[in-house]
C-alpha cells in the first residue's frame, strides 16, 4: 500500500543517498524532462540541454552533493544547478547547435518552423536571465506563479511583473519582425 | 480603471489563464491601444506554444538515462558500508591529537619565555659558564637572589651568567625589591640554565650594594 503513496522529492533524495536506485530512478523520471526543456530553452542547444540535465543528476548523486533540505526544495536546488551550468555554457560563447538548426532535420520542425518562431526563440534566449527564466517556467513549462516563485526564490508579485515585462519585450520584438519593410523610391 | 491597470488582466487572458470580463470586453472595442496589446499578447502566446511543442518533441528521447543509472549503481557498489573505517579513523585522530599536544607541551616548556624577563639590551656579549653543583634554590647568596617558581637544575647542568639591563618590573617579578629611584634600566647578572630559564639574579653597579640599605 505504501508503494502507492507518491514520495516527495526530499524523501526520494534521502533514500537515494542510502543507495536506493529505485528512488534515484523515480526522482530522475519526475524531474529530468522539465530540466532538459528548461536547459534547451535557455541554452538553445539540445546537446547542451542533454549535458546539463545529466550533469545536474551527476552532481546530485555525488557524495559531495550540497543539498540541504532546510534551505529549500530539492526541485529548486536542481533548477539552481541547471541555471548555473547554462550560465557557464553561455559565458563560454555562442552556442553552435541551435534548436532551430537541429529542427532542420526534423519533420515536425520543418512543418512548424517559420521565421517568426525562430526569431522569437532567439529573442527569448537573448533576454536577461531574470526575464528568460520566468517565460520558460511560466509560459513554456506552464508552471504557476507560486511554483516559479518557490523555484527562483522570489515573491509571487515579482514573478508576475517580470513575466509581463518579458512578454512586452518579446511582443515588441515580434512586432518589429512583422512590420512591413519600407521601400524608398525616388 | 485605467488602460495601464487593465494590461495585467489582458496578459493573463492572452495566456489562457482567464476570460475577458464584462468590463474589459466592453473596453476593448473602444480602445485601440488595449486592443492592439491584447492582439500582440495572443500572437505571442501562440508562438510560445509552438516553441513549447518543439521543445517537448525535441527532448522526448532520453539517451543518457541508462548511463546515469549505471553510474549510480557503480558509485554505490564501490562504497560499501565500512563502519570499522570510521572507528579506526576516530581512534587515529585521537591518538594524533594526544601526541601532538604532548610534543607541543614539551616544546613550549623548553622554550618558555623567561618569566617577566624583559631585557632592554644585552649589556655585554661576555658569557661565563659554570657547572651547577646544587639546586637553584640554593643559588641564593649575599649577592644572587634565587628566582622563585623555577624548575630545579639537573645535576651537572651548565649555567651561564649573562649581563643584561633589566626593567624594574622584570626584577620585581623575580622577587627582587625595587627602589623606584633606580631608573628604567638596571644592570644585572642573571644565572641562566641550559633551558634558558633564569635561576638567580644579582644587581650590579651602585644600586646593588645599597639594595638592602634602601629598605
Amino acid at each position: 500500500m505504501s508503494a502507492l503513496i507518491p514520495r516527495s522529492d526530499e524523501e526520494l533524495y534521502r533514500l537515494m543517498k542510502k543507495g536506493n536506485q529505485d528512488a534515484f530512478a523515480q526522482l530522475y523520471a519526475r524531474r529530468v524532462p522539465a530540466l532538459r526543456r528548461y536547459a534547451l530553452h535557455t541554452s538553445g542547444s539540445p546537446a547542451i540541454a542533454e549535458e546539463v540535465a545529466h550533469e545536474v543528476f551527476l552532481q546530485l548523486m555525488s557524495p559531495n552533493s550540497r543539498y540541504d533540505e532546510a534551505k529549500g526544495s530539492l526541485e529548486s536546488f536542481l533548477y539552481g544547478i541547471a541555471r548555473n551550468l547554462v550560465r557557464v555554457v553561455r559565458r563560454q560563447g555562442p552556442v553552435e547547435e541551435a534548436v532551430d538548426r537541429a529542427f532542420e532535420h526534423d519533420i515536425l520542425g520543418e512543418l512548424i518552423s517559420n521565421e517568426a518562431t525562430a526569431a522569437l526563440h532567439q529573442t527569448l534566449r537573448e533576454l536577461p536571465e531574470r526575464y528568460r527564466d520566468v517565460v520558460v517556467l511560466c509560459d513554456l513549462e506552464e508552471r504557476s506563479y507560486e511554483d516559479v516563485a518557490r523555484l527562483i526564490g522570489r515573491p509571487v508579485g515579482t514573478v508576475r511583473s517580470r513575466l509581463h515585462r518579458a512578454r512586452a519585450l518579446l511582443s515588441a520584438k515580434l512586432k518589429r519582425l512583422n512590420a512591413p519593410v519600407e521601400v524608398y523610391s525616388r | 480603471m485605467t488602460c495601464a491597470e487593465r494590461i495585467g488582466e489582458l496578459v493573463e487572458c492572452a495566456r489562457g489563464r482567464g476570460s475577458l470580463g464584462r468590463e474589459l470586453s466592453a473596453h476593448l472595442p473602444g480602445c485601440a491601444a488595449c486592443a492592439e496589446r491584447f492582439q500582440a499578447e495572443r500572437e505571442l502566446s501562440q508562438q510560445l506554444r509552438t516553441i513549447q511543442a518543439r521543445g517537448v518533441a525535441l527532448m522526448a528521447e532520453d539517451t543518457r538515462r541508462e548511463v546515469l543509472m549505471r553510474d549510480f549503481a557503480d558509485l554505490h557498489r564501490r562504497r560499501p558500508a565500512r563502519p570499522w573505517v570510521f572507528a579506526f579513523g576516530g581512534a587515529t585522530a585521537l591518538f594524533a591529537a594526544i601526541l601532538v599536544g604532548n610534543v607541543a607541551g614539551r616544546h613550549a616548556a623548553r622554550h618558555a619565555p623567561v618569566p617577566a624577563l624583559r631585557v632592554k639590551a644585552p649589556r655585554t656579549t661576555q658569557v661565563v659558564t659554570y657547572e651547577a653543583s646544587t639546586d637553584a634554590s640554593e643559588l641564593s647568596s649575599d649577592d644572587f637572589t634565587a628566582v622563585p617558581y623555577t624548575p630545579p637544575l639537573a645535576p651537572g647542568e651548565l649555567v651561564r651568567v649573562v649581563h643584561a639591563d633589566l626593567y624594574p618590573e622584570a626584577l620585581a617579578s623575580m622577587g627582587i625589591d625595587i627602589n623606584p629611584a633606580w631608573g628604567d634600566e638596571i644592570p644585572t647578572e642573571v644565572v641562566v640554565g641550559e633551558d634558558g630559564i633564569p635561576r638567580a639574579v644579582r644587581i650590579i653597579g651602585p644600586q646593588g650594594g645599597t639594595q638592602s640599605d634602601d629598605f
